[in-house]
């Protein structure tokens, strides 16, 4: 399951990210192993995604949200 | 003594600088704004010190090149202070930036930013524990309510330079790592940014070039002793630090569930309303600046600007100085800037509207909403960034491609923006929609936006498509809370770019209109150059020329060779083609009736469908030197320069010699023609249909990022395929 299967309004925790061109961009972002992030929305177009890591509002495209490997969790 | 400002992108770092050397740049409310970086010197009585402001940055490990100018002065440690901006309302984030800083011995003062809002939120952030657990001053601040800077330059000016700092050390494993790069290195600092970032790190360190191959081959083996990727390894330790520093520090108030972005939020990027809301915005501003409003403020102030100017061509008419003086006083000088800076209030408008959307972070918005459409044509959504500025000025605009994160994006945008309609262009249309159109004025203004953007749009496809292939922009993007935009920095936005177009107009604009006086208002009559009066002028100089080139012209509907003198003054500077057609059809201080005193010379002059052509032909043509020379700056290489030139060119006449012949055809040949383009389209696409076309050659970057990573990443290419499987 990657960050793009995530529903807006669901939370789920990163697993892994795959090579892409942003790899060390999200990484330094906040986005680890283990890290929390809470999908707020998508653009009206239907991409890219917002999301909420570590208390700030990230927008990437699903590309990238492709590339995160994740669990969905409740809350 | 130099002190760097260094922090994230919107974290308050120039309005910090503002506050600390009283300077006056404008700050905006996106990612970005810090282009290039500045120099002032610190308000204080009691030390010499430069404060330089940098791009912000989020890391170390650069993206664009942009972020490069703040990573590379950092790395090469070319200051002797750092004032580190924090955000206190994205604290985790933040910090991440301040945990990289830490790494280095470079001295850090720590401003707290934002603690205002903290405060009222009525939260708790210890910045006192804070100081002592990070061995650093701390000092809480809120630049926008200069709250707390003077505690800052306080600070700044009983700092102990020569104090070490207590060094931030990681667990056993790491530290072990740590230590063997640091045996090639010998840096403690370039270390850690080689084990997090690889090869890029070595162009800061003096590693032997014989001993890199073994580095690399230690870089390697070190991959197999995680469980985490290597590039993970220091920013997971550092995020569990900064947890455990804010679970200590920061007391958070978990009631605010909702803010005030969120519910502005669920209006202004709804799904359903997001865009059309866009839409209206853009269409509001430019119905603003041209609409009724603009056109009755710009009609008032015209008329002031030509009382004040008739009284001084009065006063200088009686002085009884020589004609030649006079002739340049009052035709050269005050016609070419009455003519230009009376479209002064409509710029104005144009660039109080965009300050209020960027300062209030509307328009990280904006690029999150059109993302998704730019992309398709190789732009990002931080492309529309630079567009949209594009609309005010071209050249802040081709400097913020800057801010794009790969070399094919930054030139492509570079390129296109020309075609955007920027505000110097503005007057020619409303000069000319004025005269000719008069009811349907602001519809053709809107018209040249349009196609601007659709000539734009649609070379950037073309680029895509041929020249950079392995154009795909990257997109990620943070966006800032809404702020409240300040009456300060709305004004000191407005006031930047409108005195831009002042000095410009007062500086270049007058040389060029110096020149254009001469050449149009001496000539060689008997074999002497002689003064010539106003109905003279078509045996001026600038005449000759017009002349001479005018057959060139004739495809795209030009009759008059004024027209085309007014076009080539337009690679001086485009607020000059007004200018000039004023002193062309010899109107410069002349009383004005019904708002323009051009008006009725354009109406003799044109056809509507010649006007037309003319105003497209000046919207799409090589943009203003200024332009070109940032042109030429961003691309940094002439091959690309002269072709964007050439291109441009081809591109406006092109499409002027379009519109105006086929315009010229009568109703039932433009049918024909329609129907049979209608035919020739239909079959092309059958034809296409049947041949199939194969997949965009990059569709499997998505999956594995291997084809297009950035340069300096390559290196960790192989990593990267290891982490692609599963």
């Amino acid at each position: 399951m990657t960050l793009q299967d995530i529903n807006p309004g669901e939370y789920c925790i990163v697993k892994k990210i795959r090579g892409n061109n942003l790899r060390k961009r999200i990484i330094d972002m906040g986005l680890i192993t283990g890290t929390k992030v809470y999908v707020k929305k998508t653009a009206p177009l239907g991409d890219p995604v917002e999301i909420i890591v570590r208390g700030y509002s990230l927008t990437l495209r699903k590309a990238e949200a492709r590339t995160i490997q994740v669990e969905r969790v409740d809350k | 003594m130099n002190i760097a400002l260094i922090g994230n992108p919107n974290s308050g770092k120039t309005t910090l600088y503002n506050e600390l050397t009283g300077a006056k740049q404008s700050v905006g409310n996106w990612p970005g704004v810090t282009v290039e970086k500045k120099v002032g010197k610190l308000k204080s009585k009691n030390i010499d010190a430069n404060i330089v402001d940098l791009p912000g940055i989020y890391s170390l490990s650069t993206i664009s090149l942009e972020e490069e100018v703040s990573s590379n002065y950092i790395m090469d440690k070319e200051m002797d202070l750092i004032i580190n901006i924090v955000d206190a309302s994205s604290l985790e984030r933040n910090l991440f930036l301040t945990y990289q800083l830490l790494d280095s011995d470079i001295p850090i003062i720590v401003a707290l930013n934002g603690m205002d809002i903290i405060d009222k939120n009525k939260e708790v952030i210890d910045h006192k524990a804070l100081s002592i657990a990070l061995d650093l001053p701390v000092i809480p601040i809120s630049a926008s309510k200069k709250i707390g800077i003077e505690d800052l330059i306080s600070a700044i000016e009983s700092f102990d330079l020569s104090k070490k700092r207590k060094q931030i050390s990681y667990n056993k494993q790491i530290e072990e790592v740590i230590s063997l790069i640091n045996e090639y290195i010998e840096d403690r600092f370039l270390s850690i940014r080689f084990f997090e970032d690889g090869l890029v790190a070595l162009d800061h360190a003096s590693v032997p070039e014989e001993k890199q191959p073994e580095l690399i081959e230690l870089y390697h083996s070190i991959k197999g002793r995680f469980t985490l990727d290597i590039d993970m390894i220091m920013p997971d330790a550092r995020y569990n630090k900064i947890i455990n520093l804010i679970d200590k520090f920061y007391n958070k108030n978990d009631l605010l569930k909702i803010t005030t972005t969120d519910k502005i939020d669920k209006v202004l990027t709804h799904k359903y309303l997001g865009i059309p809301i866009f839409l209206g915005i853009m269409f509001g501003v430019f119905f603003l600046a041209f609409g009724p409003l603009g056109t009755f403020i710009t009609v008032q102030f015209v008329w002031l600007i030509d009382q004040f100017f008739i009284l001084i061509i009065n006063g200088i008419a009686q002085l009884g100085m020589s004609p030649y003086i006079s002739s340049l006083i009052t035709k050269g000088i005050f016609g070419g800037l009455a003519a230009v800076v009376g479209f002064l209030p409509q710029l104005m408008i144009l660039f109080l509207a965009m300050a209020i959307l960027e300062d209030s972070g509307y328009m990280s918005r904006a690029a999150f909403i059109m993302d998704r459409a730019l992309r398709k044509f190789g732009l990002s959504g931080k492309s529309f960034i630079p567009m949209l500025i594009g609309f005010g000025c071209s050249v802040p605009a081709i400097s913020a491609t800057r801010t794009l994160d790969k070399d094919e994006d930054r030139k492509i945008t570079a390129m296109i923006i020309p075609f955007v309609s920027c505000g110097a262009k503005a007057p020619i249309y409303g000069v000319f929609a004025g005269a000719l159109f008069s009811n349907g004025s602001y519809i053709v203004v809107f018209s040249m936006y349009i196609i601007g953007i659709m000539v734009a749009i649609l070379s950037a496809i073309l680029f895509k498509k041929t020249i950079f292939k392995s154009a795909s922009a990257n997109y990620i993007m943070e966006l800032p809370q809404y702020r409240r935009p300040t009456l300060k920095n709305t004004w000191l936005h407005t006031w930047e770019r409108s005195k831009d177009f002042l000095i410009k107009a007062g500086t270049i604009l007058l040389a060029a209109f110096i020149i254009i006086w001469f050449l149009s208002y001496f000539g060689i009559v008997g074999g002497k150059i002689t003064l010539l009066s106003d109905d003279e002028i078509s045996k001026s100089f600038l005449g000759y020329i017009g002349k001479i080139i005018l057959p060139v012209f004739r495809p795209i509907g030009f009759n008059d060779w004024r027209a085309t003198v007014a076009i080539l003054s337009g690679f001086v500077a485009k607020e000059s083609v007004v200018g000039t057609l004023g002193i062309l059809y010899g109107v410069s201080g002349d009383v004005v009736e019904n708002g323009s005193a051009l008006y009725p010379s354009i109406r003799a002059a044109f056809t509507p469908l010649q006007a037309y052509s003319f105003m497209l032909f000046a919207l799409l043509a090589i943009p203003c030197i200024a332009a070109v020379s940032a042109l030429k700056r961003e691309l940094n290489s002439n091959k690309w320069f002269y072709f964007t030139l050439a291109y441009e060119l081809v591109v406006a006449y092109l499409i002027a010699m379009a519109v105006f012949q086929v315009g010229s055809l009568d109703s039932g040949t433009i049918l024909t023609i329609l129907f049979t383009a209608i035919i020739v389209v239909f079959v092309f696409f059958m034809i296409k249909k049947f041949i199939k076309q194969k997949g965009s050659a990059c569709a499997s970057c998505d999956e594995f990022g291997s084809c297009s990573l950035p340069q300096k990443i390559k290196y960790l290419d192989k990593k990267g395929e290891n982490t692609n499987e599963e």
